[in-house]
Order: structure tokens, then C-alpha cells, then sequence
């Protein structure tokens, strides 16, 4: 079994077409050899679970046409039919009813790759003996499993040409209903077809998928599009399996996945539920965004004479580890903080600190930063924009400021600030100051 | 069983490198939330922002005395579009519009270039037909416009470009803001978001 492993391999790959399909074949591969070995120990497992599984199949199926052949398929418990389905066997095989009656028709889903491996563990879970096989089985055949949905999701807008894959793309996505019942008896038959062949011998496993692969495209002949890429979809229990409904589905889950996200990130999109009002937040919030950039960029135009010669001195001091090495400045240059804050050295210190954590944005330096203006700068409006504006006051805020920092000198810790709370690093700073 | 890994690695290295090239249906958006929010990140933006500033000043100094807000704004969005590295849609949109209004501009001499921009809101507009565009549609119209180079983007990857666009919009806020407060010395009133536009 292990020497044909990689012959089976060489051979996949050399019909092959791709990455995809080696992959799908290694999965098939070595689902196929495991099943080998647990042929007994299928039948075992899916005769008292058969019931339910069949069920199960019936109820994916949506109606109990091909029940018959499901039965007849699932008691075989035989090897994957590789020429049939798309790439994964066992599941193909539990799959294909889905797929064959033209419900699984393969669309993205990160929900495909989930199913896939729900139903990997369903097949792998069964045979207690190879534990060992099982998990590694599942782990391979999941992870090629995701990746392999992810790939297929993502290379579903690329032409790419899938030889196997094209037959039960074919046969999904026949929606007519007539042609159902028909490609339902052809995939039943196919299926019988490769089981015997199949169950003949184990060792010309290449020429067995072939020579099926070869009848299931001859037997299924629908339309001859050969729609590349695929995207594995499992449609879940009571839910309607034509190809249409599992399409919408899937596109469904991405959109709500991805208005999620947009409304995690848009605040006050909870209140609203329905993608319409959250669209209506989504574009209001857009818009005030590109508002605030307008008017941001529009006072950085007005303030802009001073960026020549301010901020190279700026933000060549941004490699600041921590405003408390400034801090120590601000009481010496108590009396040079002026509006033009940014000539002087020291301010400039004390405002490229300031600057640096408002860049980081730390609430906590924000509020430093505006206890220090705030007493300092009276009125708000006088800040508006303009710089020459900013000269007015100089001899309150020196004051202001001077009054800040005898203050700290004077009484120790306790401070109060007369406008803004105080927070934890401000008197961290604060006592910084001191010291 | 060697050479079946060894084909293992080989097929997912190359399906790696397709998929970082083939970027249309991305893992939704773990990376991409983080990123804008990062600090770094804001820094990076900051310095960049700061570099086109200038540039935008010495550039237009001796056109026009004082550059428009306009003008600020595009290097802006420029920078920012910069700083997303191309990943997503509206930043390739954003530095593409930029570099053919630059060719325009050398090319024509005059500032004629901003004027396509212009029409092509203008062209959308004029079919005033009242069509019964059911409401969801209509919504992912608008929202397709506010996002740049996002017209003819499906629904899902719109509210992909989307996110990222927030995200983004919302560090180029924070960034710019710092700006403004670092270099006017008061802090600016930051427009909340509220639903009434």
C-alpha cells in the first residue's frame, strides 16, 4: 500500500492540470488508501449508522428519488469514484448525491471547507484501529481541504481548467429539472459502474479512474461548459440543494460575514439591523470620515507656514522613547512657552513629546497635553487655525503655566488642575516635574 | 512518500504565491483591520504625510501663494493610498487617478487633467430616470462612489474595499489631527460620526 501511494500520485499527477487537482488526487489518494484498509470496517461502520447517514443523504438530497441509489452507494461502502466527482472521493462520495443531483454546485465557502472536513471526520473518525491514519488523514485531508476551497474560492475568477472537476460542474449545474432525474440515474449507474470496477482490483488504481473517469464523461452529457474553477460547497442539513440556492447561499454567507466586520467597525451600526440601514450608517460614516480628512486638511493648509522650519526639528526628536524625559524641560521653560510653540527649543521638546504621543494617541497624554493647554488656552476659538492668533494671550499662559508648575514644586502631590480630570500619568508626570 | 511531500510543498508554494497575486477573494480582512490601527503604522503615515506636505508647499509656492486645502487633501489620500502597499483596490485606484493626472498635467500644461474626474460624477448623474433600483442597490451605488475605484466592484469585495477603506480614512484622521494639533497647539474637535449627514 505504501509503494502505491506514490505511484498512484505520479500517476494523478500526470493527468493533472494543476496544483488543484494534484492536490485533490493526493487527498483522493490518500483517503482512497485508507479506505482500502478499512474497507470491512466501513461496511461495519456505515450499516447501523446507515440509517442515519442515508437519512441524512435523503434529506440533502431534498427528495427521495435517487434514495434507492444512495442506499445501494453507501452499502457498497466502496472506493471513491474520483472520475465522477471533483476531487474528493469519500466525501465525493457521500457528496454526490449532492452534487450529482445537481445540489452541490461548487461555490466558495470557507462553509465548504468546514463541511468537508466535517465530513472527513466523519469518514476518518469510523475505523478505530488506524487512530493513528485517521487524524493524520484528517489533518492532511483538511488542511488540503480549506487551502483547497480557499484556492478554488480564489481562483474561481481565473480560467483555470479542471479535467475531473468539469463532469459534476457539468452534471450541478444543470438546473433543469428534467435532466435531474436523468443525470441522477447516470451518476447512480457511473457510481455502480466504478464500485464493481473498483472493488475488482486495488492495485491498477490509476487505470480504474481513468477508464471511469472516461465512462462517468461519457455517461453525463450535459452541456459541455467548461467552467474552470469551482468552489466545493456542501449544502447542510434541511436546506435546499439545487445549485442555485447553495450559489446564493454562499454569496449570502460572505456578504453577512463581511458586514460584520463593517459593523464592528462602523459605531452606532449595532442599533441598526438589515443591510440597508447598515449600508445607510456604512455611507454616512464614509462620508464624515472624508469630511474630517477635508477639514483637516484644509486647517493643515492655513497652518502650513510653519512647517518648514518646525518640523524637521519635530520630528527628528520623535525617536523619543518616553515624554518623561522631556517633562523636565517644561518647568524650566515655563516662561518660554509660547504660542509659537514650536521655535523654542524646549517647547518644541515639550510639543514634539506631545506630539509623538498624540501621534500614538494614548488618551492619557491627551489629556496631559490639553491640562497643559487648556488653562493655557482660554478660549478655543482662539486656536482656530490661525496662527497669528495664538499671540495673544502669552502672558496668561505663562502664568497659567508658571502657577501649573509652582504648584507642583510647592505642594507635592496633591495638585488639582482646574479643568481637565486627572489621570494616572499626569501625576506620574507631574511628579516627574518635581524631581 | 518522499516525493509525494516533496510535490506537497512544491504545489503549496506555488499555490501560496498564487494566492498572494490573485487577490480578489482574501481571508476576510484579519490582517487588514489591524494594520490601520497599528501605531506604527500611524507613525509611518505621519512622517510620510509630513514629506508630502512639504512637497506640496514647495511645489505650489511659486504657482500660488498658499496651497489649497484641496491640494493638501490629495497628497493626503496620495500618502495614505502609499501607505496601504497596493493591497487593496481603492489605494491602486487612488495612486493610478494621481499618476494620470500627473501625466495630464505634463502633458497639458494646465490643470484641464481634474476635469475627467469631474465629468464622470457629472455623466452618472444626468440619466435622471426614477428606475425602480431596488433600495440595497442604490445604496451599494453610492457607497461604491464614495470609495475610489470601487464602481464596478461586486457587492462582496465592495464591503471588503470597504472595511479597508474605513479603516484607513479613520488612521489618516487620527494622524492628520495629531498633525494639526501638533502644529497649531490646540486640539482639534473631532467630528463624531452621528447618522444624521
Amino acid at each position: 500500500m505504501n509503494r502505491a501511494l506514490p505511484e498512484m500520485l505520479h500517476c494523478l499527477s500526470g493527468p493533472g492540470n494543476g496544483t488543484d487537482i494534484t492536490v485533490l488526487e493526493r487527498q483522493r489518494t490518500r483517503v482512497k488508501w485508507q479506505h482500502q484498509e478499512q474497507q470491512n470496517y466501513f461496511g461495519v461502520f456505515l450499516e447501523p449508522s446507515q440509517a442515519g447517514q442515508v437519512g441524512n443523504f435523503q434529506d440533502l438530497v431534498g427528495d427521495g428519488r435517487c434514495g434507492s441509489v444512495l442506499r445501494h452507494v453507501v452499502t457498497h461502502s466502496v472506493k471513491p469514484d474520483p472520475g465522477l466527482e471533483n476531487g474528493w472521493p469519500e466525501l465525493g462520495r457521500y457528496e454526490l448525491p449532492d452534487l450529482g443531483f445537481g445540489s452541490a454546485v461548487l461555490m466558495n465557502g470557507s462553509a465548504a471547507g468546514f463541511e468537508m472536513n466535517s465530513t472527513i471526520t466523519r469518514t476518518s473518525s469510523c475505523p478505530h484501529t488506524e487512530a493513528q491514519v485517521a487524524p493524520e488523514a484528517k489533518g492532511k485531508v483538511s488542511e488540503p481541504a480549506e487551502k483547497m476551497s480557499s484556492t478554488v474560492g480564489r481562483e474561481s475568477y481565473k480560467k483555470r481548467k479542471a479535467d475531473k472537476v468539469q463532469n459534476t460542474k457539468v452534471v450541478a449545474e444543470d438546473d433543469a429539472k428534467d435532466k435531474r432525474s436523468k443525470v441522477c440515474a447516470e451518476e447512480g449507474e457511473s457510481k455502480i459502474t466504478t464500485e464493481q470496477t473498483r472493488t475488482k482490483n486495488t492495485t491498477t488504481h490509476p487505470n480504474n479512474r481513468e477508464t471511469s473517469a472516461d465512462t462517468s464523461r461519457e455517461n453525463s452529457k450535459a452541456s459541455e461548459v467548461q467552467k474552470p474553477d469551482y468552489i466545493h460547497v456542501r449544502a447542510r442539513r434541511g436546506q435546499a440543494t439545487d445549485s442555485h440556492s447553495l450559489a446564493e447561499r454562499v454569496r449570502r454567507e460572505k456578504i453577512s460575514e463581511r458586514m460584520k466586520y463593517l459593523q464592528d467597525l462602523v459605531p452606532g451600526c449595532n442599533k441598526v439591523t438589515g443591510k440597508a440601514g447598515m449600508l445607510d450608517e456604512i455611507i454616512n460614516y464614509v462620508q464624515s470620515l472624508q469630511r474630517q480628512v477635508e477639514f483637516l486638511s484644509m486647517k493643515l493648509a492655513t497652518v502650513n507656514p510653519r512647517l518648514d522650519f518646525n518640523i524637521e526639528d519635530l520630528f527628528a526628536k520623535e525617536i523619543f522613547p518616553a515624554c518623561s524625559a522631556n517633562f523636565p524641560t517644561i518647568g524650566s521653560s515655563s516662561e518660554m512657552t509660547n504660542p509659537a510653540y514650536l521655535q523654542i527649543n524646549p517647547a518644541q521638546q515639550m510639543v514634539a513629546c506631545c506630539g509623538l504621543e498624540m501621534g500614538v494617541n494614548t488618551p492619557d497624554l491627551m489629556a496631559l497635553r490639553r491640562t497643559i493647554s487648556a488653562p493655557v488656552s482660554l478660549p478655543e476659538t482662539y486656536f482656530d487655525a490661525s496662527c497669528f492668533t495664538q499671540l495673544q494671550p502669552p502672558s496668561t499662559w505663562d502664568a497659567d503655566l508658571q502657577n501649573l508648575f509652582n504648584l507642583d514644586s510647592n505642594q507635592g502631590r496633591s495638585i488639582s488642575f482646574p479643568s481637565q480630570p486627572f489621570t494616572g500619568s499626569i501625576e506620574a508626570s507631574n511628579l516627574k516635574m518635581e524631581t | 512518500m518522499a516525493s509525494s511531500i516533496s510535490e506537497t510543498n512544491f504545489e503549496e508554494s506555488k499555490r501560496i504565491k498564487r494566492r498572494k497575486t490573485g487577490d480578489e477573494l482574501r481571508d476576510p480582512d484579519t490582517i487588514d483591520h489591524t494594520r490601520w490601527r497599528s501605531e506604527s503604522e500611524q507613525r509611518i503615515y505621519s512622517t510620510k504625510l509630513v514629506e508630502a506636505i512639504r512637497q506640496v508647499r514647495r511645489n505650489s509656492s511659486p504657482e500660488n501663494k498658499v496651497s489649497s486645502g484641496r491640494d493638501i487633501r490629495d497628497a493626503a489620500d496620495g500618502v495614505l493610498a502609499v501607505a496601504a502597499k497596493g493591497r487593496t483596490r481603492w489605494s491602486r485606484a487612488i495612486l493610478a487617478s494621481r499618476l494620470r493626472l500627473r501625466l495630464a498635467h505634463n502633458n497639458m500644461k494646465h490643470k484641464k487633467a481634474r476635469v475627467a474626474k469631474v465629468t464622470g460624477s457629472i455623466r452618472s448623474k444626468m440619466p435622471e430616470k426614477k428606475r425602480s433600483i431596488p433600495a440595497l442597490q442604490r445604496k451599494a451605488k453610492v457607497l461604491s462612489r464614495l470609495v475610489p475605484g470601487c464602481r464596478k466592484v461586486s457587492f462582496p469585495n465592495l464591503l471588503e474595499e470597504t472595511t479597508d477603506y474605513i479603516s484607513a480614512l479613520e488612521m489618516q484622521v487620527r494622524a492628520m489631527a495629531a498633525l494639526t494639533e501638533l502644529l497649531t497647539g490646540s486640539p482639534v474637535d473631532r467630528l463624531t460620526s452621528t447618522s444624521d449627514s
